[in-house]
């Protein structure tokens, strides 16, 4: 016979929990014995209900053997307290009540377990799929890379209303223990109601909720995070979200591709001097073709500045209209074929870049030497490997572009320095972002 | 954070506020590149000089050659002439790409022109390695011309004197911060190369040789060819010769010199050159076998002494010193009256020149 | 390995082309320069390593963190104040020298204060970060330029038009009498270890013996090519003719390659990221000595660097180029004066530390 305990927390939950449509309570009888069944329909797998509970129920006859049954299945936990079973039926747990006791039966449904194949980091070589949308799965995933008893997993929840679930991951050898506080500091202080992914927390960072540079990596790629696992970085896991957030990052590991290391070391280097190089040119050229057509042009050889002049002739506003608005264009361009439809994508590359450069100068707006930076920005703006950086960068071309306008090529340089000294000042979770030789991770 | 923030607010105030008074911001097309500078006596006016801009007009599309123009204006001065220059031309005239620097032969050979040398380097935006020539028979006309494979205006002039385009012994370029270099160092004196115009093309081939204030000698193309061996400066170069009835071109590949001078005490000083010529054999008007090239070489040395002795000899002659020697002499002296001793010691001084030539060869055929 | 110490070492050798060094050791040429600088290498170098260790005594502690426990305060505040006033205006010569070279030649028609101030928002900036990342900031700079600046000195040294004779004109003038000045315009070549007082703070171990060979080398190396390359360009008479001997030595060589042919202006650029950097590690060391006398506080932090922007652009409109080349002559002397005080005084306190 239930007990009064047991009859009173049935009721309270009953009456926390308002009766919606896929609230079901269910009460399954034998000669012996009874069953009461508490759980959310759609967030719970009821062939694993079933499987695990309904069919053992009416097959075993005896009440004790069942209740044994209970007890040796590993989905079953006891009721601890009240707060947290409701917080469990919400994420699919289904409480039961049989006898004097009430256990909870995890039968959360794992939906979009499927791995993803990687769309944003991509690389030519290597793995090429990345995480599913759930955290069991993505944990495993991981696991399987990294088999290491020291790796160190925490959970924890972020969110207000979404009580989203974080998985903390660290290798206990190589994590700074000072840095997984300043994470998990971090992570208990966020202020953030709905939190769906991990790019969330970029902005977070900051008091002010307003950061230009990412911190932190977000990636898709199992085999980065089992990388930088070695390295002693700690990784966060949010539920539902295919991207894992990797901390504390600095600018190299923004700049790295995780094709460096499937490739040889020199080809390797090379492409890491070639992101470096486009990083700076997306950056500098602009500001620095305002700063030598409007103040020295004396930097050009004669040829050149010959041949700028010509060109620019027919152009009717001085050079800094004329970059903003042939910068403004491109930013539209990226933009657009980003939102297109992949089918369509391409073609509206074609007509921006092709048909409306080659108009724009024809027309007299541009000079020929214009489209050939502006283009030579954007691409080299999609050299940085890692997204979140590359919009960042993009941001600051304008702020040099402007220093530029005002200083000519002191302003270009001074603005440079400027903008690298402002990335020697960032830091992430007590890390310089930027130095020439970045410290060890092992701190042994 | 804040204080980036702060800062680039109150950057752009700032420059927001500096940039209505104007800030030396003009667009490249707002500017008129001159590319060549001219220096002529005024005739038949009070001013002393006529002054001549070449200007580059940059063509907007590379089907059409760049154009160019020249303008003029007679003034005493380098500064008031491109003062008023500045009120004949629609831009800012920009000095900054003026790479060749043409003096006339009129003006390099009058003294008191000091000014006028001395504006070039004082100005910021006149290039310290721009080029400076004289010009024949006056600076306008080499500016006039227009050879045929020219595509920027005055880029003929620029590859000649830069060697970037063809490279000849007869030309000795000079660059405008050595030029006043040699203007002031007491104990080596300026060359400056000779453009003579003709209608379609320069003729580059022969140097004049100043003093310390004016162009006192003119050294014909055998001599300027000459003195670029002793500078050590040419190496792609021939050297005709005859021996008997043959005459025999020798390409040379390599060309070496160095000097020493001599005061022993009690005896005349002398300076003593060391020539070394590497070279083969390129034209011949009669068979020349490989065995024979020794007597060749030694004839080779003979002539080359004579040559040497005799344009060095005229060098002391007219009291200029293009190679250095009185630098040299001072440069070896510890005592401080050595340039006082040099001045004595120069007229007085006797040249021993030998010369080693080494035919390799005679080409692909005997 | 201690690579941030001889980068500060670089970075003085390197910025006393803008501190008018060779314009002061071309001028004394005839009369004691070359003496000058022969007394100034073992002086200048002596102090160095006299200085650099007994700071050494002290890992990871700037003079603030060495001295906090001291009970005079006047005196340590009196001292604090003399060698800060000494960095900020050793960083305030060079940003005025610097300016002025750049209005010259960069953006003539530009307003001086229009560029001071562009420099100023930098510096500040830079000023303000901690020790460390000041260091790492002119690491990644000194990365950026020195490849840059190694090569203009291959190139000036493989010039045609390098006049090897000229130099050694000079050098017959080896046994005049030395000239102070010239001694104390050399020895700023080393004064590079001055910066230790503040960025003793991130040097982690003992600085080996080989660094010190290291400077000594670099010295002199620096020192002849500063002293002596324009001097083969300009020649022995003429380039105590020019006013920023080194800026028109840079303009008279020529890249033929390059798309951009003229190296002054890949000098210039150069020089933009040392001064700004040069200035900055000054004013830094400046900065934190002086709040190493009041507790913490970050309004007067904010009026410390306001004074600062106030007493550059101050010193902007009363000095010219010609007063400012003149003064820095009376301040090398100082600052050499000063030096030898400090050093010796400090390194006599260190010695009784110890025992």
């Amino acid at each position: 016979m239930p007990t009064i305990a047991v009859e009173q927390i049935k009721e309270r939950l009953k009456g926390k929990i308002p009766k919606a449509a896929d609230v079901v309570f269910k009460e399954l009888h034998t000669k012996e014995k009874y069953l009461e069944v508490f759980y959310i329909k759609s967030i719970s797998d009821e062939a694993v209900l079933h499987d695990k509970l309904y069919k053992p129920f009416f097959e075993q006859q005896h009440p004790d053997e069942f209740k044994n049954y209970l007890e040796s299945i590993p989905q079953i936990k006891s009721y601890e307290t009240e707060e947290k079973t409701i917080n469990e039926i919400l994420n699919g747990v289904a409480i039961l009540f049989y006898q004097d006791s009430v256990l909870l039966f995890d039968s959360k449904v794992d939906r979009n377990n499927s791995v993803l194949d990687t769309t944003v980091e991509t690389t030519i070589q290597g793995p090429q799929s990345g995480f599913s949308e759930s955290l069991p799965t993505n944990l495993g995933l991981i696991r399987k890379r990294y088999p290491e008893a020291f790796l160190n997993v925490e959970l924890t929840t972020v969110g207000k209303i979404s009580k989203t679930e974080v998985m903390i991951l660290h290798d206990t050898r190589y994590a700074d223990p000072k840095t997984l506080n300043k994470i998990k500091d971090f992570l208990s202080n966020v202020n953030i109601q709905m939190f769906q992914t991990g790019e969330q927390l970029l902005d977070a960072i900051k008091k002010s909720n307003r950061a230009l540079f990412p911190v932190m990596l977000v990636t898709e790629r199992p085999d980065r995070v089992a990388v930088n696992l070695a390295t002693g970085k700690v990784i966060l896991l949010v539920a539902g979200s295919p991207f894992a957030v990797i901390l504390p990052t600095v600018m190299k590991d923004f700049m790295a591709s995780m094709a460096d290391i499937y490739q040889t070391y020199w080809v390797g280097r090379f492409l890491l001097l070639l992101r470096y190089i486009g990083f700076i040119i997306s950056v500098c050229l602009p500001g620095l073709y305002v700063a030598t057509t409007s103040y020295n042009p004396e930097i050009y050889r004669v040829q050149l500045a010959l041949s700028i002049a010509g060109s620019r002739n027919a152009v009717p506003y001085p050079s800094f209209i004329e970059v903003l608005l042939m910068l403004f264009m491109m930013e539209m361009l990226t933009e657009a074929s980003i939102r297109l439809p992949k089918a369509i994508g391409p073609t509206a590359t074609t007509v921006g870049g092709l048909i409306l450069g080659q108009a724009a100068t024809e027309a007299g707006l541009v000079s020929n030497i214009m489209i050939i930076i502006v283009s030579a920005v954007a691409i080299s703006n999609f050299v940085v490997p890692i997204n979140a950086f590359s919009f960042s960068v993009r941001i600051v071309k304008y702020f040099i572009l402007a220093s530029a306008t005002f200083f000519g090529i002191v302003g270009v340089v001074i603005g440079f320095f400027i903008f690298i000294a402002y990335l020697v000042k960032l830091d992430s979770f007590g890390e310089p972002f930027l130095t020439l030789v970045q410290s060890k991770p092992h701190k042994e | 954070m804040r204080t980036i923030g702060n800062w680039r607010i109150y950057g752009l105030v700032f420059s927001a506020v500096f940039l209505l008074s104007g800030c030396g911001f003009k667009d490249i097309d707002k500017r008129l590149f001159v590319v060549s500078i001219g220096v002529d006596l005024a005739k038949n006016s009070s001013k002393k000089y006529l002054i001549s801009l070449k200007f580059a007009i940059p063509s907007a599309s590379k089907d059409q050659p760049n154009e160019f123009s020249i303008v003029s204006e007679k003034a005493d001065s380098m500064s008031e002439a491109v003062r008023i220059l500045k009120t004949k031309v629609d831009k800012e005239i920009d000095f900054s790409h003026a790479k060749v620097i043409i003096l006339s032969e009129e003006v390099v050979k009058t003294s008191g022109n000091a000014g006028i040398y001395y504006w070039f380097p004082r100005r910021r935006d006149v290039q310290g390695i721009a080029w400076v020539a004289i010009g024949k028979p006056t600076a306008q006309d080499v500016l006039n011309v227009k050879p045929k494979s020219e595509q920027l205006p005055s880029n003929a002039i620029f590859l000649a004197l830069g060697k970037d385009g063809s490279e000849t012994p007869y030309i000795i370029p000079s660059l405008l911060f050595d030029f006043k270099y040699r203007l002031i160092e007491r104990g080596i004196d300026p060359i400056l190369p000779i453009i003579e115009a003709q209608k379609q093309i320069f003729e580059i081939n022969s140097v004049g040789l100043f003093n310390k204030s004016h162009m006192i000698l003119h050294l014909a193309p055998e001599e300027t060819k000459m003195l670029n061996f002793l500078k050590s400066k040419e190496e792609k170069s021939a050297i005709k010769l005859t021996k008997g009835k043959t005459t025999v071109v020798i390409d040379t590949q390599q060309v070496k010199a160095k000097y020493k001078i001599h005061t022993p005490k009690g005896k005349d000083p002398y300076i003593k050159f060391e020539v070394s010529v590497k070279g083969r054999l390129e034209e011949t008007n009669r068979r020349v076998t490989n065995n024979q090239l020794s007597g060749y070489e030694k004839a080779a040395e003979k002539s080359l002494n004579k040559e040497f002795e005799d344009l060095l000899v005229k060098i002391q002659k007219a009291d200029v010193d293009p190679l250095g020697f009185g630098i040299r002499y001072r440069s070896r002296h510890f005592n401080n009256d050595d340039w006082q001793q040099w001045k004595r010691i120069y007229p007085k001084i006797t040249f021993k020149v030998v010369t080693k030539v080494k035919i390799t060869d005679t080409g692909l055929i005997e | 390995m201690n690579r941030y110490y001889l980068y500060l070492i670089l970075l003085n050798m390197l910025i006393n082309v803008i501190m008018f060094v060779p314009k002061i050791l071309i001028e004394y040429r005839y009369n004691g320069a070359v003496m000058g600088t022969l007394i100034a290498i073992p002086i200048g170098f002596s102090l160095n390593v006299l200085f650099t260790k007994a700071i050494t005594k002290f890992p990871e502690k700037g003079f603030p963190e060495i001295f906090a426990r001291s009970r005079k305060r006047w005196i340590i505040n009196l001292l604090f104040g003399i060698i800060s006033f000494a960095a900020f205006t050793a960083g305030l010569i060079s940003l005025l020298g610097f300016v002025d070279i750049l209005r010259r030649f960069v953006n003539p028609e530009m307003s001086f204060m229009y560029l001071l101030s562009v420099f100023l928002a930098g510096i500040l900036l830079i000023t303000k970060l901690s020790t460390e990342r000041v260091m790492y900031l002119l690491e990644i700079v000194l990365f950026l330029n020195t490849p840059l600046i190694l090569f203009i000195i291959f190139k000036a040294f493989t010039s045609d038009y390098l006049v090897w004779d000229s130099i050694l004109e000079v050098g017959t003038h080896l046994f005049t009498k030395p000239s102070l000045k010239a001694i104390a315009a050399a020895s700023y070549i080393f004064a590079g270890y001055t910066n230790l007082i503040i960025f003793n703070r991130i040097i982690k171990g003992k600085i080996k013996g080989w660094n010190f060979i290291m400077v000594f080398f670099l010295g002199l190396f620096n020192l002849f090519t500063t002293f002596f390359i324009p001097i083969g360009f300009h020649g022995s008479d003429g380039a105590q003719e020019y006013l920023y001997p080194w800026i028109s030595t840079s303009d008279s060589l020529r890249l033929v390659y390059s798309p951009i042919e003229r190296v002054i202006f890949l000098f210039l650029i150069f020089y933009m990221g040392i001064t700004l950097m040069s200035v900055s590690v000054h004013w830094h060391l400046s900065y934190e000595l002086i709040k190493g006398t009041y507790k913490e506080s970050k309004k007067k932090d904010w009026a410390v660097l306001a004074v600062f922007a106030c007493i550059s652009v101050a010193c902007a409109l009363f000095f010219h180029t010609l007063l400012l080349n003149k003064i820095t002559v009376h301040w090398m002397l100082s600052r050499f004066g000063l030096e030898i005080i400090v050093v010796g005084l400090f390194y006599i306190w260190a010695r009784r530390q110890k025992t």
